[in-house]
């Protein structure tokens, strides 16, 4: 039942990452963070965008790979405030309208304000007609006191604690995607010692729920001669075709897609193939719905390939991915850098 | 001012109906030093004594019900997930992607559904029903589910407690408030003999009052209950029912019972005298345990007085401690008018 001693420090970085903070657009409220995990071993820099970007390895080389995991969150934005101090929110990317009626919220306001989104009780309602217009936050203040405490643009979050699931599995909002942002510490803390063949930039992406802004940004500035890019990918469960997803635990998902580098796919599987590390694969016919869509297409063009860490209820506050799962792709991307990436010709 | 270090430990307490022995434990600790007879029924009824200054001209009961609503696993799938039943009236948009907690093991579980984005557009505006959702533990076969969980365990809701700018928000406000409030009477000095029931499966149709009014026989009873508030953005008028901040609740009608008219003017009265913030619901809605003491034997003349509730039966309710303080005071004045009659 315990998490193996293997997977401890993978939970602490997810403990450090899985915050209520950096909802899409407010990724410096990370900042603080990326720069306590990876400050001593990689230069920290910021862009116009939002993006946080840590590099490290060789600066004389002509090779740069980026590593990309966004770090924006979705959440909610607060709109309006009644006369009865009922926050009116939107919702800022893809929430799962499904999981908001009851749940309890934090608001980001000059302190941090608990609420429930309101449901309209049984006897007026039979089942409430979930839509991104009605979407009321209930504090239990009066309209004065939440004035004083939140404003108009604040952003506001599902709250979910951090829970152990069987199996070295977790729960916590967020996962989708600051543990793809834990895989890149991971990656860059076990390269930290390394003597690097290339020079790596490892990109913690802005405001990828709301339409992959820092990932185009940040390759067009970073030009780099190829890129792996993390997310999240469904986790095999009810409802979810096995063509779509890979089980849990199954190591982690390669992407085979027509936008992609076959060189970086392939290259990744024969890594994960020597290494006899599991992994599982998933086909899409066309753009991958990750940020490689963006930065595989950046400027003349970039050698992109996808992992997806496997996720059940995505976009929703109990999101549950496997730690171990983390550990196989962080150490799976070392390869990759340490060799050079796919074309080390 | 109530002890609200107990209301949280009541209210975190893990207690659905048929299976309040962790709640039953906490309040017979806490009322034994207190309470001149106590004992624990068939059904799992706490049933207390308390003695007073005098001995009433009739009998009056108190009483709170333990239970809370949550879920009982059915069945455990192939891949290791559970299926799971409602226990007493909990929403289908309730459950969808919260915390639960499993079994005597307490263990961590999240309710789960297929993912956002490939519902259809029609399946994106609609909550799941709760037949069709899932909890998933971790488990990756029933072998490995079946050594932590059978079916038959109860299944709560794993959510936060918080109690600040004057309002509360937790899981089983819905009647752990009340179980609080028989408490601190049973803590203070009373002026006449009372009987106290902490009662058990309310949720599933109000079976352990049912028991325990016939077991302690009273002329009259005061239940306290937690009751719902509908007054959220898109309700209005008298479809809100009753205010958060609006004073305790007392009804004259709801759907299971129709209450003793000159109790109900004797709690209004104590409201007006002592200037204790009064409400009715605006509506005939809910039922509690009334339902079956009133009935009870040759009849019992009964009041409720509850504290007013938003998202009553969900994984995170919200009451203000100002109502709650009005119940408490309410509740001790009628009972005892009541008792002097």
């Amino acid at each position: 039942m315990k998490i193996i001693p293997e997977n401890l420090y993978m939970r602490s970085l997810l403990e450090k990452l899985c915050t209520d903070s950096g909802v899409s657009g407010c990724e410096y409220e990370m900042l603080p963070v990326i720069n306590d995990l990876l400050g001593n071993i990689a230069q920290i820099s910021t862009d116009s965008s939002g993006n946080i970007i840590a590099s490290m390895g060789t600066e004389n080389t002509n090779k740069h790979i980026i590593i990309d995991a966004h770090i924006d969150r979705i959440g909610l934005a607060v709109t309006c405030i009644n006369e009865q101090g009922f926050v009116k929110a939107e919702p800022v990317g893809g929430i799962d309208l499904r999981s908001l009626p009851g749940s309890a919220v934090k608001i980001h306001g000059s302190k941090e304000l608990t609420g429930i989104i309101c449901t309209m009780p049984p006897h007026l309602s039979d089942g409430d007609e979930l839509s991104r217009d009605k979407i009321w936050i209930d504090t239990g203040l009066p309209a004065g006191k939440v004035r004083e405490i939140v404003s108009l643009g604040d952003t506001a979050v599902l709250c979910s604690e951090f829970r152990e699931l069987l199996g070295n599995k977790v729960s916590v909002s967020a996962l989708d995607n600051r543990s793809g942002c834990a895989i890149l510490v991971r990656c860059a803390r076990l390269l930290a010692e390394e003597k690097l063949p290339c020079r790596v930039s490892f990109v913690f992406s802005s405001q990828e729920e709301t339409g992959e802004l820092g990932a185009g940004t940040a390759a067009f500035s970073l030009e780099p001669d190829e890129a792996v890019v993390i997310d999240v990918g469904f986790a095999a469960q009810d409802g979810v075709p096995p063509e779509k997803s890979g089980k849990l635990g199954c190591g982690g998902i390669i992407c085979i897609s027509p936008v992609l580098s076959k060189q970086v796919t392939q290259k990744l599987m024969d890594i994960a193939s020597c290494l006899e590390m599991k992994y599982d694969f998933e086909v899409c016919g066309g753009a991958t719905g990750t940020n490689a869509d963006r930065i595989a297409c950046s400027r003349k063009g970039v050698k992109t390939g996808v992992i997806s860490l496997p996720s059940k209820n995505m976009h929703t506050p109990t999101e549950v991915v496997s730690l171990e799962d983390m550990e196989n792709l962080a150490a799976l991307l070392k390869i990759y850098i340490m060799e050079g990436g796919a074309d080390n010709a | 001012m109530l002890d609200y270090e107990l209301l949280q430990k009541l209210c975190t307490s893990c207690g659905i109906s048929g299976d309040e022995g962790e709640v039953r434990e906490l309040i017979l600790n806490e009322i034994k030093p207190f309470a001149d007879e106590i004992t624990v029924d068939a059904s799992g009824n706490i049933i207390a004594f308390k003695k007073g200054r005098r001995t009433p001209a009739k009998k009056l009961l108190i009483s709170a019900h333990m239970d809370e609503v949550g879920f009982i696993v059915t069945y455990i799938t192939s891949d290791g997930c559970l299926k799971f039943d409602c226990v007493g009236g909990v929403n289908d948009s309730a459950a969808f992607s919260k915390n639960v907690k499993v079994g005597p093991k307490k263990l961590h579980g999240v309710v789960c559904a297929k993912p956002v984005h490939l519902l259809t557009a029609d399946e994106k505006k609609k909550s799941p029903k709760i037949k069709d959702l899932l909890i998933d533990i971790g488990a990756e076969s029933r072998e490995e589910a079946e050594k932590y969980v059978s079916p038959g365990d109860s299944i709560v809701f794993d959510s936060l407690y918080e109690n600040r700018y004057g309002r509360v928000i937790s899981k089983a406000i819905d009647d752990r408030f009340g179980c609080l409030v028989l408490i601190e009477l049973i803590r203070s000095e009373l002026e006449y003999d009372t009987w106290f029931s902490f009662v058990v499966q309310e949720e599933i149709g109000l079976r352990g009052a049912k028991c325990a009014a016939f077991s302690v026989a009273p002329d009259n009873a005061i239940v306290i209950e937690a009751t719902t508030a509908a007054d959220v953005p898109y309700s209005e008028n008298e479809d809100r029912v009753c205010l958060v901040g609006g004073g305790a609740v007392v009804t004259f009608m709801d759907r299971a019972t129709i209450y003793d008219k000159e109790f109900y003017r004797i709690a209004k009265e104590c409201a007006e005298q002592e200037g204790i913030k009064f409400q009715t619901k605006t509506k005939i809605a809910g039922g509690n345990d009334a339902g079956a003491i009133h009935s009870s034997r040759g009849g019992v003349r009964t009041l409720a007085i509850s504290v007013p509730c938003r998202y009553l039966h969900a994984s995170g309710s919200l009451a203000s401690t100002d109502d709650m303080e009005a119940v408490f005071r309410l509740a001790r004045s009628a009972a005892a008018r009541i008792q002097g009659m």
